[in-house]
């Protein structure tokens, strides 16, 4: 079968290939053994048409009546049955091994993903993403249970089965040691010559394949500038283009299935009219005189001696998925991982785990954009143990680069020390325990409301939830769901707000025990009577702990200790806005 | 099994190409069987003759080659048709799903986040080789079984019976309990599959937060656990599907012995020859090629459906937003007026909330506000891609539920958040916008957006193809490139929601900066969360489901 998929995949690089070429060796010994049981159920195929070929000798030469052939009966049933136990239980193997390369690649893919820094996954699509781990790997099953079987079948039984035959027939073997081998290199020329014709075209195909997804993705955009009926038809008529230049392509892609069925038939058809020739004395090649058991058993080996190259050809394009997959997988991420060992698993260090509020000192801090351009520059700040602060600024103005740089998450160039040591120098596991942050767009997953704010701490029991909860505030919304806290959010859940997810974000962090609060724009999806009482949650939790707070809201700026202003990407101090009244409570 | 029903009328369609690609099919199975009946026939007379060189050697030896030679041609066309039936469904199927979206427009909202647009391919293209891999091959099986039967009940009546049993068996049964088999474990995988889509979904899209919180690892081994399962699935399937082709290939085997027997009761008899006999036996091992592929096609089938269960829950889907059934007219001009708009996308929990402003003809408006706090649903609701739980939308004093929507789209142009740049010529990007627009007003609304002169440089300039396929633009020259399509459409009304998103603070600002001069008289709303140039007419703030003027 070619791919009826119509992608044309790009010319996929030696590092794939040679990382398909290893995928295998991954399923370790299992898949070793189901690429080596097939043959054997292939050897038990000679011993099955013996037996098949001596019966009928015996009964239609030697007129044998059933009784007393009893015996080859019995053994023809069961080497029926015991190759075809054989066959299931390599398919079975390759099943398994196929699904234990799968997991660990799989398991592989997310411990990479899941390794690389949160700015490198941020700029991707999670739902490529996901489908590299679920689709993309999956794409490999063909490949690894079905062609590479297949491959060392193809490899190895035809020949086999003609030095078997040669000493009974020397010349059917010839035939068939001739033949063979020759399918595959005229299949080949045959893809060559698909390959060339495609590669011809494969400009217009690939644009043409891409339009569907294409439209379908920008569905919205055409249904509001009124183009239903004209992209309908765009759609079919770049579809039946694709189907003309496509069917080009296939007339010379299956001239291969030509080629298979050429040969075979000339197997077939050779060693009947060659036998038969041979029988009528009109041949004779040979010095002895042929049975009509070894002539039959010629016959009968005939179709199984081009079985696996069918089946070879059958399953041809799962190499071309397998590899259009690993194509992709390199292409999206940079590498096919390799599964990593239990061994290679990093150490847990447990670090001295310190409480009290954090001091933080800035010196000479520059964050650029990955393009170069200097998003903030020489930022000098001492901030004690202890302080709150607020850092105000138009948006894109840098202070969510500055609070992401203060959190480990950004490069940057400078120092910053925490607690007196260097924030590169100092180990993942102490900073995440001194330093707590809360992004602009903090996320949700799947699962209850408690488990989100579980987050902050797994073991949290009930009742330190229920405070964290009261404090951020959320249980002003979620004691209003039937559920309360247990209500499931996430893709087949509740849908929350803006407001609310910070929120729950915020309840987060009130079960942690952090030295230093980064916390950027919490209150910016609230009314100000929500923000207040938030607030007040807020200052509550940060007594003895430094907090650090980028705001548009001068009803928070005017709650902190010190202000200070970006501008053209430097740190100006600020006047700390006047307090204002307190909002009345209404609605969030 | 019943979804396959619903697309029956895009399959009678192709009966033509679909009944000459199966046609060619049987007659590839025949000549196979023919060829290898007439060689064991041939061969073991060959054997038996006493006649030597009288032998009538040209009756087997042109049918030998002539059914070889029918059989190279015949499976060279079969492949050949199968595959343009199959091209041709796929075209069915690509008009009938697209024009079934575009009722469903906003799909992403009812579908969930993981990438629809991927799954409905691999779907369609599940359901476009049904035929092929899966009818086409089962029904050729059961031709065969019926045809062979009926012939060995003429020439050896004692195999006719079990031949018919044992392929019936392997035709229907077989398949059948089969997909009643691996039913559980294919739920099973489905059910797995989809927690590790979601383990990594979440796991990418809260990537920071796991990260921050120290929970990747916690993360990591719940996506493990569900990658554990599906591969614990998947055996399951596999290994149903292993015992179901042994069952296939046992069956064959009976069917063998059964009919070495029967033919060896017969010759003893003298109800046959031994020429014959063989002839038979080898023509019966011949049609186990059409029985061999019985469960992957069965396979096929079983996926087939799946896909197309899903394909029919998402074409069934009730669309959001209907025509009015008695339209009104649509009175000339710009105002926009949101008058008490309260809408949720769950009942109860409204994001917007009795929120009312207007905007009069010709002002430049900017509706800002933080992510998430529904600034795109305004524009979701003043284009009627959903309609308001309470209050009304009035499009110069119009009532939008009583406009049809097409006079409302010409109305009205929006540049959505994700407006995409399609892989096409420039031209036809543009054209989108005002298909029969002219050169000249191309250039003049590339030249407003200040993109005339990257466009020059493209090698075929208007014609150059772009998007993924082609040449790609920055960032900033997309959004720039979906704002001229915008600008082209004679609506006097233009909505922009989030223009700038993915441009850098500078781009952003030069681009809000341009618009109040671009709008030139029509109506103008931004939606955005960046600094609004003081060249706006007003700024509306939007919080907590409320408007507010912003000074």
């Amino acid at each position: 079968m070619i791919p009826t998929s119509d992608r044309i995949s790009p010319a996929p690089d030696t590092a794939v290939r040679e990382r398909l070429r290893r995928l295998s060796r991954d399923g370790g010994f299992v898949a070793r053994l189901a690429l080596a049981v097939p043959l054997v159920s292939g050897a038990l195929l000679l011993v099955q048409a013996g037996l098949l070929a001596r019966i009928l000798h015996s009964a239609i030469v030697g007129g044998l009546g059933v009784a007393s052939l009893s015996g080859a009966f019995a053994w023809l049933g069961g080497v029926i049955v015991l190759r075809i136990a054989i066959a299931t239980a390599g398919e079975v193997l390759a099943a398994w091994a196929g699904e234990t390369v799968k997991l660990n690649l799989r398991r592989a893919l997310v411990t990479t993903l899941l390794g690389r820094p949160p700015v490198w996954t941020a700029a991707r699509s999670s739902g490529a993403l996901s489908g590299l781990v679920v689709e993309q790997v999956e794409a490999l099953d063909g490949y690894l249970t079905r062609y590479l079987p297949a491959m060392v079948q193809a490899a190895v039984l035809p020949l086999a089965f003609a030095v078997v035959i040669m000493p009974i027939d020397w010349v059917v073997a010839l035939l068939f040691l001739v033949t063979a081998p020759l399918i595959p290199v005229f299949m080949a020329l045959a893809g060559w010559g698909a390959e060339a014709a495609s590669r011809r075209q494969a400009d217009a195909l690939s644009r043409l394949s891409g339009y569907f997804a294409d439209r379908l993705r920008g569905l919205t955009t055409l249904k509001l500038f009124n183009r239903e009926a004209v992209e309908t038809e765009g759609v079919t008529a770049a579809s039946e283009e694709l189907r003309r230049r496509t069917m080009r392509v296939m007339r010379i892609a299956f001239l291969s299935s030509a080629v298979l069925e050429f040969f075979a038939a000339l197997g077939v058809a050779g060693v009947a009219l060659y036998v038969g020739l041979t029988f009528l004395d009109l041949v004779s090649l040979r010095g002895t005189t042929l049975t009509l058991e070894a002539g039959l058993f010629c016959l009968l080996m005939a179709p199984e001696v081009y079985q696996p190259l069918r089946l070879l050809a059958a399953n041809y394009h799962d190499r071309a998925n397998a590899m259009a997959a690993l194509t992709e997988i390199a292409a999206q991420i940079g590498e096919v991982p390799s599964p990593v060992s239990s061994a290679a698993v990093r150490p847990v260090v447990s670090s001295a785990r310190r409480s009290g509020p954090a001091g933080l000192r800035l010196a000479d801090i520059a964050v650029s954009t990955p393009g170069g351009r200097d998003v903030i520059t020489g930022i000098d700040l001492d901030i004690r143990a202890g302080d709150h602060l607020a850092i105000l600024g138009p948006s894109g103005g840098g202070k969510s680069t500055l609070l992401e740089a203060l959190a480990g998450l950004r490069e940057y160039r400078g120092q910053i020390s925490l607690d007196g040591v260097e924030l590169a120098q100092m180990d993942g596991g102490l900073l995440r325990h001194r330093v707590a942050v809360l992004g602009q767009r903090p996320s949700i997953f799947s699962g209850s409301i408690a488990d989100n704010i579980r987050l902050g701490r797994r073991t949290a029991c009930h009742a330190a939830l229920r405070v964290a909860a009261q404090r951020a505030r959320v249980t002003d919304f979620a004691d209003d769901l039937p559920l309360g806290l247990d209500t499931p959010l996430g893709e087949n859940g509740l849908g929350l707000s803006g407001g609310e997810i910070h929120r729950v974000a915020l309840a987060r962090l009130y079960l942690r025990d952090p030295g230093l609060l980064l916390l950027d724009e919490p209150t910016a999806h609230l009314d100000p009577a929500t923000e207040d009482a938030v607030l007040e949650g807020l200052l509550e939790f940060a007594v003895g702990r430094t907090l650090v707070i980028a705001t548009h809201s001068p009803r928070v700026a005017a709650r902190m200790q010190r202000c200070f202003r970006i501008a053209a990407g430097r740190l100006l101090p600020a006047p700390v806005p006047a307090a204002r009244k307190p909002a009345e409570r209404g609605a969030a | 099994m019943r979804a396959l029903l619903y697309f029956l009328p895009l399959f009678t369609k192709l009966t033509g190409p679909l009944l000459l690609s199966l046609a060619l099919s049987l007659v590839t199975l025949a000549a196979g069987i023919g060829l290898l009946g007439i060689s064991g026939w041939f061969l073991t007379a060959a054997a038996l003759t006493t006649a030597g060189a009288a032998f009538n050697l040209f009756a087997p030896s042109a049918g030998v080659r002539g059914l070889s030679f029918v059989r190279i041609l015949s499976r060279y066309g079969e492949r050949l048709t199968g595959h343009n039936a199959t091209l041709k469904l796929l075209s069915e199927l690509r008009r009938w799903l697209f024009a079934k979206l575009f009722g469903l427009v906003p799909v992403e909202r009812r579908f969930g986040r993981a990438d629809l647009v991927s799954r409905l391919v691999a779907d369609i293209d599940a359901l476009d080789t049904m035929f092929l891999l899966a009818l086409g091959p089962i029904t050729s099986a059961a031709v065969v079984g019926v045809v062979m039967s009926t012939l060995l009940a003429v020439v050896l009546p004692g195999a006719a019976v079990a031949y018919a049993l044992g392929f019936g068996s392997a035709v229907l049964l077989v398949p059948a309990a089969l997909i009643a088999l691996s039913r559980a474990p294919s739920a099973a995988a489905n059910a797995a599959a989809n927690e590790l889509r979601r383990a990594v979904l979440d796991g990418i899209d809260g990537h920071q937060d796991l990260v921050l919180f120290g929970a990747v690892a916690a993360t990591e081994a719940s996506a493990g656990a569900a990658a554990l399962r599906l591969a614990g699935a998947k055996r399951r399937v596999a290994l149903v599907g292993s015992l179901a082709t042994a069952a296939v290939q046992l069956l064959a085997g009976a069917i063998l012995v059964a009919t070495l027997l029967a033919g060896l009761e017969a010759l003893a008899a003298g109800r046959i020859e031994g020429p014959v006999l063989a002839g038979v036996l080898l023509a019966v091992v011949a049609s186990f090629e059409a029985s061999a592929v019985l469960v992957r096609s069965a396979t096929r089938l079983a996926g087939s459906a799946a896909a197309a269960e899903r394909l029919v829950a998402v074409a069934e889907t009730e669309p959001a937003v209907a025509d009015p059934a008695v339209p009104s007219d649509l009175p000339p001009g710009g105002d926009v007026e949101f008058a008490g708009v309260t809408f949720g996308y769950e009942p109860g929990r409204p994001v917007l909330h009795e929120l009312g402003f207007t905007v009069a003809t010709g002002e430049c408006v900017a509706i800002r506000g933080p992510s998430g706090v529904g600034k795109s649903t305004i524009a979701q609701l003043l284009l009627r891609l959903v309609d308001p739980q309470a209050g009304v939308v009035r499009v110069n004093g119009a009532d939008l539920r009583g406009v049809p929507l097409s006079d409302l789209r010409r109305r009205v142009a929006l540049m959505t958040q994700d407006a995409p740049v399609f892989g096409d010529s420039v031209r036809a990007n543009l054209g989108i916008g005002r298909p029969a627009a002219t050169d000249a007003e191309l250039w003049a609304a590339l030249e407003a957006v200040r993109l005339a002169d990257a466009i020059r440089q493209l090698p075929r300039a208007l014609d150059a193809v772009i998007g993924e396929a082609g040449r790609s633009l920055s960032a900033g020259q997309a959004r720039r490139l979906c704002l001229a399509r915008t600008l082209l459409s004679e609506a006097p009304i233009i909505v922009l929601d989030e223009p700038t998103s993915g441009l850098d603070a500078e781009a952003e600002a030069a681009f809000l900066a341009d618009l109040p001069a671009i709008a030139a008289g029509r109506t103008m709303i931004v939606i955005t969360h960046a600094e609004v140039p003081a060249t706006f007419s007003r700024t509306l703030s939007l919080r907590a489901g409320q408007v507010s003027e912003q000074s």
